[in-house]
């Protein structure tokens, strides 16, 4: 092999390993051809191509040729370094080398999916030359250990923060939750049957709720919120502030009750469970924390002024209002009884505040749609058109929907169960949404509901009914401080962004921080518990490992070359993590600067502005840049 | 012959899909010993036999290999392939299982993988693998990235012509294998035993199997898959080009004709995902997606069906009655048009059947866990605790429970290994009190 004469020369052996993804990178990129040319850059050892490099096969032949010593650093090029960045690092461990003599080439989204046709090769053949110009001066590296706190901190008391914050502290775990309100139970507390099971909400909570505030290792904050945060993974410090609580906050939620009355674990229906004496005065204390939970919950979308007669019409109600009424005030008379009222006809409108469609509804005052579907209101409206037709048959119900979504283990038999109470269906097109209007036919019905429906071949029909119930959608609870804080990511639909929906699904980008229930996206009760155990798994498994291992990707001070200036210490964004130090060099006491790894989040901006060239990032050094940039001029390689 | 042997154990995962993997590392990750037993002869489940996976349209094999080669590879777990659970008893704090590993008439101790007996057997078999679109040999390599990397013949077509033994070089080859039973005893369980396609033999107005033109969604992917049969999109019957594409919902969800009243939860969003993916093969291709309900309802996925709709992929709101063969291959599919034309006929050039999801195992005489009314795993507490069975200290997760996407599958895999360690470590203080 002529390579073998080559790697005489070069002190270090890079193999290049190439991907073709299935087709994703092949379809676009001439794999063979970036093969054949890397496989003449000076200092390549080697150049592969595999299917799948992330395969099993795949990386076995990058811990052949390790083994073997034909490479001592290692290039793949593949998908982005988010996905497999680590796969790649572990089996060059599992061989048995360092693994930060890795570096990684991304030919998939920053080439294969935007480019086509040569230029992909070419961008393809620069990206994988700079990289493997890069690795041939990686150092081999020691991760940082730190050891981590054995606590973990839940921030919301819905029902995902109760089950997350019971598994942890079942696992030996101290937990701390944080819950803004008085009471436990989140947006469930505004529930009572739920659907498909007809448990009921109050049991629900209560079942998880108790145990949270008995247990022996948890201990509960309400009235509290996350007003600081700062650390890493292992080791948060979180500014916790408790406040007596706002009157205002409850007001409109027709919550009429004196907390002094209540009791801890008392449940108050649409409420909540209380979690015990309320502050009197403001206090504000740190906890020290290994691991996050977010589970921050959502709020119910409120529709705007008008939208379906909404804040026109008394007549016009939320789904979450009919609920309420329905707990309250169901009788098992003939007909439903609203507040005096006798309602003889009810409509129901579905995705309300869901499925928004960019040019047919209207943004909202931020300039934001719905354009996701809330996954709970078919099956709680359907839920909900049964129980009025159990209770109250001499009551009707129209339900007026795009699609029904009764996906779920027994939702769909609730949409058999509803066609046989006979529940009307009338299906609208979203450009087509029921319109309605005052009832000017007749005094026994006070609003009219006109929709052109789909079922029966696009009929205009015009359903006379004295009660509208809106299914509004979920909204994610507005919880900017804390993204802002922790600089979280969140998606168009402003839920919090997992890494990937897949691989890490209740993961962040911030490491120790971890997600549950709605939080992320709407879900019913059972979706989000999974999504909370699911998230106190991981934090069980960080919190019980006893340390955390973080990539060495920090500032490192040449001492022979650092004069002491401080311009390093000015420029750190990180604090502690740089600091001047006495020393003695030549008999001389001198200040140098000094980093601590731990807090550096290798940013790079020490070493801009050093007029030493005295520091350097580790695994992003000066020279590995220079390198890279060299690369990518080449004439060779762009030939 | 080895005897009977017994492993010892902190938890026991039934089936190697993604719910099984995810479920194992969880508990891998927390230093519990681990055994994974799949009857399959590689690990990886439904989820590696995909093309690419909604909503992030990410290929299948990016996520899943890698989910197996941590599984593979973590020092807390010991994975058994091609193995069948015979019974899994409680006895007091611990649960037996036996198993009995199906012979691969090749020594999984020898075999490196080498394909070489694959490359000198004679034999041509259909692949299921491949949705039977193209062949393997009798002794084969179950695919690409399938895990372990080991040969196995199947002896229905093998003719004991006694080339792969003579190829092989470290003398795998053992026709006389024997099947061998062995048992683990466990403190906890997960049953991520996973799903089938539902059979549309219930279904014969859908030509399922006589029109040569009607394929299931299966089929598909592996016409769309990287290394799918032809690595392209062609139709059976005469290899040509389909310009004309219909996918039939609900066939074999939501039916009570069939006896599956559910809905499979999956099959919206995968058809929408292949016609995507086919609008990318086959840009001048018309694709129709007869529907009942679009079940868009996870994250991102309305916005997905929002951009299949405009990238002119039609979505026709009716239940297919029935598909005739047509001229010349073509396929005819009976509806009931909703914009008032009535009883209608469409021509299409290939149907794609969107089947829904049954239970890929029966407890039944093996385990006494119930199953419910739609035969999947009973879960007692679906709101706070969905990954409880009826059985103490026996939990499952993923398809095994109903049906469920990738996304929720996942999720709850890991909910399962949380209840399970949670068992794990209050059995034990049982044991110390």
């Amino acid at each position: 092999m002529s390579s073998e004469t080559k790697t005489e020369k070069q002190k270090e052996k890079v193999g290049v390993y190439i991907c073709y993804c299935g087709g994703n990178i092949s379809d676009h990129v001439d794999v063979e051809a970036v093969r054949d040319r890397t496989e003449k850059i000076p200092g390549v050892a080697v150049a592969r191509t595999n299917m799948f490099m992330c395969s099993d096969p795949g990386q076995e032949m990058i811990m052949e040729d390790l083994k073997k010593g034909i490479v001592d650093r290692v290039v793949v090029a593949s998908c982005a370094p988010s996905l497999h960045e680590m796969t790649f690092r572990s089996a060059i461990s599992r061989a048995g080398a360092n693994p930060y003599i890795y570096e990684h080439a991304n030919i998939r989204e920053q080439v294969s999916w935007v480019h086509h046709g040569e230029k992909a090769t070419d961008k393809a053949l620069v990206l994988v030359s700079a990289a493997s110009a890069k690795a041939a001066r990686l150092k081999p590296l020691e991760p940082i250990r730190v050891d981590v706190v054995p606590r973990a901190t839940v921030i919301g008391g819905g029902i995902a923060g109760l089950r997350a914050a019971i598994d942890l502290a079942d696992r030996g775990i101290e937990v701390t939750l944080i819950e803004k309100s008085p009471f436990l139970g989140g947006q469930l507390s505004f529930l009572d049957e739920i659907a498909p099971t007809r448990d009921k909400a109050a049991h629900l909570i209560s079942s998880l709720a108790v145990r949270v505030l008995n247990h022996a290792s948890i201990t509960v904050h309400s009235c509290a919120t996350m007003e600081k945060f700062e650390g890493y993974v292992g080791n948060f410090k979180l500014g916790i502030k408790k406040q007596p609580p706002q009157p205002a906050a409850y007001q409109g939620k027709r919550m009429h009750f004196n907390m002094s009355d209540m009791k801890s674990g008392e449940f108050i229906p649409f409420a909540g469970i209380y979690a015990g004496p309320v502050p009197s005065a403001t206090e504000e204390f740190v906890i020290d924390t290994g691991a996050i939970v977010l589970a921050t919950g959502i709020q119910s979308y409120t529709p705007y002024q008008g939208e379906y007669g909404y804040g026109e019409f008394k007549e016009v109600v939320t789904l979450s209002d009919l609920i309420r009424y329905l707990a309250e005030n169901n009788t098992g008379r003939s007909l439903l009884e609203i507040n005096g009222r006798k309602i003889k006809s009810v409509a129901m409108i579905h995705c309300v505040g869901s499925r928004q469609i960019p040019g047919i509804h209207p943004e909202d005052t931020s300039g934001h749609l719905n354009e996701y579907c809330s996954r709970t209101c078919c099956s709680a409206t359907l839920n909900a058109a049964n129980i009025i037709r159990e209770t109250c048959p001499g009551t009707r119900v129209y339900e007026f929907y795009r699609d029904i979504r009764t996906y779920g283990r027994g939702q769909e038999e609730l949409y058999h169960q509803a066609s046989g109470n006979g529940v009307v269906f009338i299906r609208f097109e979203a450009q087509e949404a029921p319109e309605i209007s005052k009832n000017s036919y007749s005094d026994e019905y006070p609003l009219l509901v006109k929709a052109k429906d789909v079922l029966t071949f696009g009929e205009e029909v015009e359903v006379p009914v004295d009660l509208v119930v809106l299914a509004t959608g979920m909204e994610p609870n507005k919880i900017s401080e804390i993204v802002d804080m922790i600089k979280l990511p969140v998606g168009a639909d402003r839920f919090l962004l997992e890494v990937h929906p897949k691989l890490r699904p209740v993961e962040l980008p911030v490491s120790g921080i971890f997600l549950a229930g709605t939080c992320q996206a709407p879900m019913d009760v059972g979706e989000a518990c999974n999504g909370a155990a699911g998230a106190a798994v991981k934090a069980v498994a960080l919190i019980n490992r006893g340390y955390v291992e973080l990539d060495p990707f920090v500032a490192e001070i040449d001492i022979q070359k650092c004069k002491g200036s401080g311009a390093c210490v000015e420029a750190c964004l990180s604090e502690g993590a740089l600091g001047l130090v006495e020393m003695e060099v030549d008999g001389q006491k001198v200040q140098r600067a000094q980093v601590t790894p731990a807090f550096c989040l290798g940013c790079g901006a020490c070493v801009a502005v050093c007029p030493e060239n005295a520091v350097d990032v580790n695994g992003w050094t000066l020279k590995q840049y220079e390198a890279m940039v060299d690369a990518i001029v080449s004439e060779e390689v762009a030939s | 012959m080895e005897s009977k042997q017994v492993l010892n154990v902190d938890a026991l995962v039934v089936g190697g899909g993604i719910a099984g993997l995810q479920a194992a590392i969880d508990l891998a990750d927390q230093n519990y010993k681990v055994a994974v037993v799949e009857r399959d002869a590689s690990i990886g489940g439904k989820m590696i036999r995909l093309s690419k996976v909604f909503p992030t349209l990410d290929c299948s094999s990016c996520i899943t290999t890698p989910k197996m080669a941590a599984a593979a590879h973590h020092e807390n777990i010991t994975l058994f392939t091609y193995c069948d659970l015979m019974s899994l008893k409680r006895h007091g704090n611990d649960l037996t299982a036996f198993i009995t590993q199906k012979p691969r008439y090749v020594d999984q101790d020898k075999c490196i993988g080498c394909r070489r007996c694959e490359y000198g057997c004679p034999v041509y078999v259909s692949d299921k693998e491949q949705g039977e679109f193209s062949a393997r040999k009798a002794v084969y390599i179950p695919f690409s990235n399938a895990i372990p990397q080991l040969a196995i013949i199947d002896v229905e077509h093998c003719m004991l012509c006694g080339k792969c033994e003579k190829v092989c070089p470290t003398e795998a080859i053992d026709y006389f294998q024997k099947p061998i039973d062995f048992s683990i005893r466990a403190k906890t369980a997960i049953l991520a035993t996973g799903f089938e396609l539902t059979t549309v033999e219930n279904k014969p107005q859908y030509g399922m199997g006589k029109i040569p033109n009607v394929i299931d969604a299966l089929q598909m992917e592996r016409l769309l898959a990287p290394h799918g049969p032809y690595n392209r999109v062609l139709r059976p019957s005469d290899g040509m080009e389909p310009d004309s594409i219909a996918y039939v919902q609900c066939a074999g969800s939501r039916d009570k004709s069939m006896g599956i009243s559910y809905c499979s939860r999956v099959c919206c969003m995968y058809a929408i995902k292949q016609a995507m993916l086919l609008s990318g093969s086959l840009p001048l291709a018309d694709i129709t997606i007869y529907y009942m309900d679009i079940r868009a309802f996870g994250k991102g996925y309305e916005q997905f069906y929002q951009n299949a709709k405009a990238m002119g992929i039609e979505f026709v709101k009716a239940k297919v009655a029935a598909i005739d063969a047509g001229i010349n291959g073509s396929v005819m599919v009976r509806y009931e048009a909703q914009d008032g034309e009535g009883v209608t006929m469409a021509n299409h050039d290939l149907a794609v059947l969107s089947l829904g999801m049954i239970p890929g195992w029966d407890p039944e005489g093996v385990c006494p866990v119930s199953a419910a009314s739609d035969k999947f795993i009973k879960t007692v507490q679906p709101k706070i605790s969905p990954t409880l069975t009826d059985m103490d200290g026996i939990f499952t997760a993923g398809t095994a429970a109903g049906p469920k996407d990738i996304v929720d599958t996942i999720t709850e895999a890991g909910a399962a290994a949380m209840e399970a360690s949670k068992y794990l470590v209050e059995i034990h203080k049982g044991h110390a009190a």
